[in-house]
């Protein structure tokens, strides 16, 4: 058996950036599955929605939007995510540039935070991804 | 048996979302596998990574990964246990998860307290099929196993 087969990792914190958002919906499902393969190797995992990402937090964006045409909805993608242990973080500062209204935000939205929680994310984790 | 086109054994435990199947070996170990419900909703199953043997798993904590082309998520964990064994033949060709997902255990655990007590927390014969159906229903979930 090759030794790949095998987890060894420890605890580690790791922070998904998500700029991405419907004008690129190709971009849109990896981000969560990757946050749901690194939860299942036992990371805690952040994904911060910002920038245009904040869209998938709107109610009835993620339920429409899919990755590749007859693939899997984004939300579907995201609930496996949350489902794994990873939790999901509003950019508070980003929403009113995309006129977005807490009352329109989808329930799978964990917190809504400023952008120091994101700088405390980041200064106190071990890995930072970019999407 | 079968509900939705989803096989069910009832002589198996499960955990209370039915994504697991455990069963009790002569020595006292415990095979944990995929349900049916839970390889169909993965799709073709392409990479499974195991926890190293000798691991201790706190009850919560994943013992393996699967990933498809679809799905990436955890194989939980329902007791508190130690890694004893990873199958082999799943680790070479983690498809049989979804040819044989009752017959393809992925790990092999041994409880860290009495046994009993591990399976209290989960379920077993009709409550279990009745669950098990109960979830199949509610999502819609017709299983399906690839032809190779």
């Amino acid at each position: 058996m090759a030794e790949s087969h095998y987890l060894d990792h420890g605890e580690q914190r790791v922070v998904i950036v998500m700029t991405s958002g419907p004008s690129t919906p190709h971009r849109c499902a990896t981000p969560f599955y990757i946050g749901a393969l690194l939860a299942s190797m036992d990371a805690d995992v952040r994904i911060f929605l910002t920038m245009e990402g904040v869209l998938l937090a709107q109610k009835g964006v993620p339920e429409n939007l899919t990755a590749m045409k007859g693939g899997k909805k984004i939300i579907e993608f995201m609930r496996e995510a949350k489902a794994a242990g990873v939790r999901l973080h509003l950019c508070k500062p980003a929403m009113p540039g995309y006129e977005l209204e807490v009352e329109e935000v989808i329930d799978e939205v964990d917190e809504i935070s400023p952008a120091g929680a994101l700088a405390d994310l980041i200064l106190g984790c071990d890995k930072t991804m970019f999407f | 048996m079968e509900c939705n086109g989803c096989e069910f054994r009832p002589e198996l435990y499960y955990d209370g979302e039915y994504q697991i199947w455990v069963r009790v070996e002569n020595d006292g170990t415990v095979s944990v596998g995929m349900t049916d419900l839970s390889q169909t909703i993965a799709g073709r199953i392409l990479h499974v990574r195991v926890r190293r043997p000798g691991t201790l798993r706190p009850a919560g904590k994943p013992v393996a990964t699967i990933e498809s082309g679809k799905w990436a998520g955890p194989v939980p964990n329902p007791f508190d246990c130690t890694i004893e064994a990873a199958n082999p033949e799943v680790l070479d060709d983690p498809a049989l998860l979804n040819r044989a997902p009752f017959d393809a255990w992925i790990a092999r655990v041994r409880p860290a307290g009495d046994l009993e007590k591990a399976l209290e927390g989960l379920v077993t014969g009709e409550a279990a099929r009745t669950g098990y159906c109960a979830r199949a229903r509610r999502e819609d979930i017709r299983c399906e196993r690839p032809s190779s």
